[in-house]
């Protein structure tokens, strides 16, 4: 008994700390923004910390997944906490913009980068570009496919990986299906099925399974393969390919943000995702990520081409969000 | 109270209702739901039946030895309990690329929830009747027939429930089925929230999950026999061991011991070696403040949670209604419910209070909503083994019944309620989907930080919370385990017999 009331005391001491603690964290302040940051602390961590000590503005960011947190913000509607979301993807913005929760924004930010690179409707803005490409065993595989079509080939038989329950894939698919119709997307799914393809849950378990020799070659985001040597600590045995210019397969998509409808601080969150563009935001994003700088002038990643020598396709971003038919169709061809 | 425990459920049918009956269709009526109730039925019954055999295999072994490491024994058969189903996945992947699948999920969930099956069938044997084994043995039973007659019926109750929990852990299992590509509700549910945000199907989905969930809940209720066992002798349990010879206990300990190398020297290694080459990358300060922040929640969620599981337990044993049943199963069912769904059920819920959104009691109110049934079944079973004579005597000598239940019932109730606070603390560190969701913004947990790390391949970075959190998991697993808790439940109840 004796030690069950300790354990009651000291559990009721903390719990009353962390209801003091939660308390002075949630006081509100216009010298405070809250973020729900889709992109991991690692990458943007140095970011936050650089602007919160030059600007004086707090952020309160809340890290999660990005498709989870559209579905919180769709959940929340008007009562959202949030002054910013940025996302890995513009499917997540897309769906948020769909759903009336994200402000106009200002010109002067948008006019920053190339148009094609933020929503029409100009509630999100593109920070970093991603490319799709396909990723290969240099010493298994010789026939190099050139489209995303060739994927099917029978000679690719039970060698190529793909991530089906992954929002990368799935903004390809819905690509597809913008771009060369429903019925054209569907029999390449059916194709790639009937292919026998291996199914993964991420991008980087592609990456991983090529370099364990399970599989040769994967559709995946360019920025993996770097990612999985680095985090191995060296060299795999994984090249990066891209299909012939114009293809679909080499689909950029980007990672963006966009300002809630909800936020009391236009003016914090505005100054905020200018500095998100800024020269020094764009070269971290390079350097940590690997990924296209969107902002003119910001030197690329190393080693890969250059965002405008990429050669890819000309697709309305903000129809990405358009998930829900692609999920359908994903539904209708055994993949989801 | 079982209002609150039906959030969920009613945000559910409220998404539910405005789907179109095209699209309801297209979800019920296709293949890939036909694979996806497969999968999970499948796998919750090869994991549960495994975990079945195996807990009670083992438990019968160490009751009926004279081991003297007994205690040992159960702790390692335990520790697997401390590690979270998406970090085993982790590990094994990572050592062996090739590792997935059905029978891939169905080890590593056995691996995991086998320690259930085992403490419960302990627990249970630890309380059955001796009389009636030595009456048996008088009477020329053979040690089979005694286990078969005797032994089964009065234990039976105690594993059919939890084996019941660990089939509905299954179903709401995300992080070993969702790295392993099995297809199962769950699964499913996410993928829906995640890539499409589509809400509707995504309930649906999930009050189909329930209504299998339902069906295993009362499923369970018919094999559950009406023999409530009152103990009438309380002789040395050592007296009944008959595995006494040293091949016998040697064979045993090394069964167990293999047991658990399997299911802890994989993680083991592999969170110690990545510790190891990313020693001097450790951020301790955030290591320390992730683990602060993880014991208080999960506290402040096994309190909430035992603070709802003692009234609503006490509603089921002295309630003969219907409804006292239907509280009961209600409970069980919830424990099925994937963390995402119940997390976003309660964004709808909340986040029109600010006081009350994203803050640590909402997240603590999650995890006792997410673990309530464990409290209740713990809350419910030690409650009924308070002799009922003890307490009529107290009502006798004119006490009254609410100082009754502060003096007699919840003082002998208390180790038993004990474990159930355990359970759910054990439980609630390990929590990834409900507490992305709720948890305050900049409030990070071991769990979360594990995430963090992960899902952009840093599993280097990732070790040192991972290996932190089954640290700090071990030690409610280990006082779950610890048979000292026992023997002092035992001792009282050999008092209380006495005066019954």
């Amino acid at each position: 008994m004796h030690s069950l009331k300790k354990i009651a005391l000291t559990s009721i001491s903390l719990m009353v700390m962390g209801l003091l603690a939660s308390c002075s964290a949630s006081s509100d302040e216009a010298t405070e923004l809250t973020i729900y940051s889709g992109r991991s602390e690692e990458y943007l961590g140095d970011v936050f910390e650089k602007f919160q000590a030059e600007s004086g503005i707090k952020l309160n960011v809340r890290y999660a997944d990005s498709a989870e947190l559209a579905a919180q913000l769709l959940e929340e509607g008007g009562n959202s906490p949030a002054d910013l979301f940025i996302s890995q993807d513009a499917g997540s913005l897309g769906a948020v913009a769909e759903a009336g929760l994200l402000k106009q924004l200002d010109d002067s930010i948008l006019n920053q980068i190339p148009s094609k690179f933020s929503s029409p409707e100009k509630v999100w803005v593109g920070i970093t570009g991603r490319t799709r490409v396909f990723a290969y065993s240099p010493s298994r595989l010789q026939d190099l496919p050139e489209s995303y079509r060739d994927v099917t080939n029978p000679i690719y038989k039970g060698r190529v990986g793909i991530a089906p329950t992954n929002g990368s894939f799935q903004a390809f698919v819905t690509a597809l299906r913008i771009n060369a119709g429903e019925a054209a997307a569907e029999k390449w799914l059916r194709d790639l099925v009937a292919n026998k393809p291996q199914y993964y849950e991420k991008n980087s378990m592609i990456v991983e399974a090529i370099n364990a020799g399970e599989i040769d070659l994967g559709l995946v985001n360019h920025y993996y393969v770097y990612e999985v040597s680095k985090a191995l600590g060296r060299e795999i045995g994984v090249k990066i390919g891209f299909f012939e210019k114009g293809d679909l397969g080499n689909l950029i998509n980007v990672s963006g943000a966009g300002i809630l409808k909800t936020t009391g601080k236009s003016e914090a969150a505005a100054k905020f995702l200018a500095y998100l563009l800024s020269p020094y935001a764009e070269e971290t994003y390079v350097k940590e990520v690997q990924e296209y700088p969107l902002l003119p002038g910001v030197e690329g990643p190393q080693g890969l081409p250059r965002i405008e020598e990429l050669g890819a396709p000309t697709v309305d971003l903000n129809s990405l969000k358009d998930l829900r038919g692609t999920q359908q169709l994903l539904i209708k061809v055994g993949l989801l | 109270m079982l209002t609150l425990a039906l959030l969920p459920l009613f945000y559910l049918i409220n998404r539910v209702r405005t789907i179109s009956k095209a699209d309801f269709l297209a979800i019920l009526v296709r293949e890939k739901t036909v694979e996806i109730v497969l999968n999970t039925l499948l796998l919750a019954l090869v994991v549960a039946l495994a975990s079945l055999l195996i807990g009670t295999l083992f438990a019968t072994l160490l009751f009926a030895s004279d081991l003297k490491s007994k205690g040992f024994l159960l702790a390692i058969s335990a520790l697997p309990l401390a590690i979270p189903s998406y970090v085993v996945t982790y590990c094994w992947i990572a050592i062996w690329p090739s590792f997935r699948g059905f029978w891939a999920a169905a080890l590593v969930l056995t691996l995991s929830t086998m320690p259930y099956s085992l403490l419960a069938a302990f627990a249970a044997l630890r309380r059955i009747d001796l009389v009636q084994i030595d009456v048996a043995r008088s009477l020329g039973s053979n040690r089979f027939e005694v286990f078969t007659r005797i032994v089964i019926p009065q234990i039976r109750n105690s594993i059919a429930a939890s084996t019941l929990l660990v089939a509905l852990y299954v179903f709401s299992d995300f992080g070993a089925v969702s790295l392993l590509d099995v297809d199962t509700f769950t699964r499913a549910i996410q993928n829906l929230y995640r890539a499409s945000f589509d809400r509707q199907s995504a309930a649906l989905l999930a009050l189909i999950l329930i209504g299998f969930a339902a069906l295993l809940v009362f499923g369970e209720a018919r094999v559950q026999g009406k023999t409530s066992v009152t103990r009438t002798s309380a002789r040395l349990r050592d007296e009944l061991a008959f595995l006494t010879k040293p091949v016998a206990k040697v064979s045993i300990f090394l069964l167990i011991v293999g047991y658990a190398l399997l299911a802890l020297a994989v993680p083991g290694y592999l969170l110690i070696s990545r510790l190891i080459s990313n020693f001097d990358g450790i951020d301790f300060a955030s290591l320390l403040r992730a683990t602060i922040n993880t014991a208080l929640v999960a506290t402040l969620g096994a309190l909430i949670a035992m603070a709802f599981a003692l009234p609503l337990a006490w509603t089921i044993i002295n309630s003969s209604s219907r409804w006292a049943v239907v509280t009961e199963r209600a409970v069980l069912i919830s424990h099925a419910l994937p963390g995402v769904v119940l997390g976003l059920s309660l964004v709808a819920f909340s986040s029109a209070l600010p006081w009350l959104y994203q803050s640590v009691a909402l997240l603590g109110f999650a995890y006792a909503l997410l673990f309530l049934a464990k409290g209740v079944g713990a809350a419910r079973s030690s409650i009924e083994r308070v002799p009922q004579g003890l307490k009529e005597v107290s009502t006798t000598l004119g006490v009254s019944p609410l100082r009754t239940l502060g003096r007699i019932t919840i003082p002998l109730a208390a180790p038993g309620l004990g474990v159930g606070f355990l359970l759910i603390l054990l439980t609630a560190m390990k929590e990834l989907p409900a507490t992305l969701m709720l948890r305050p913004t900049g409030f990070e947990t071991l769990a979360i930080e594990i995430w963090s790390q992960a899902s952009i391949n840093r599993f280097n970075e990732a070790a040192p919370y991972a290996l932190m959190l089954v640290l700090i998991a071990a030690i409610p697993t280990f006082l779950i385990s610890r048979p000292d808790r026992n023997h002092q439940e035992s001792r009282a109840g050999r008092g209380l017999d006495g005066v019954a």
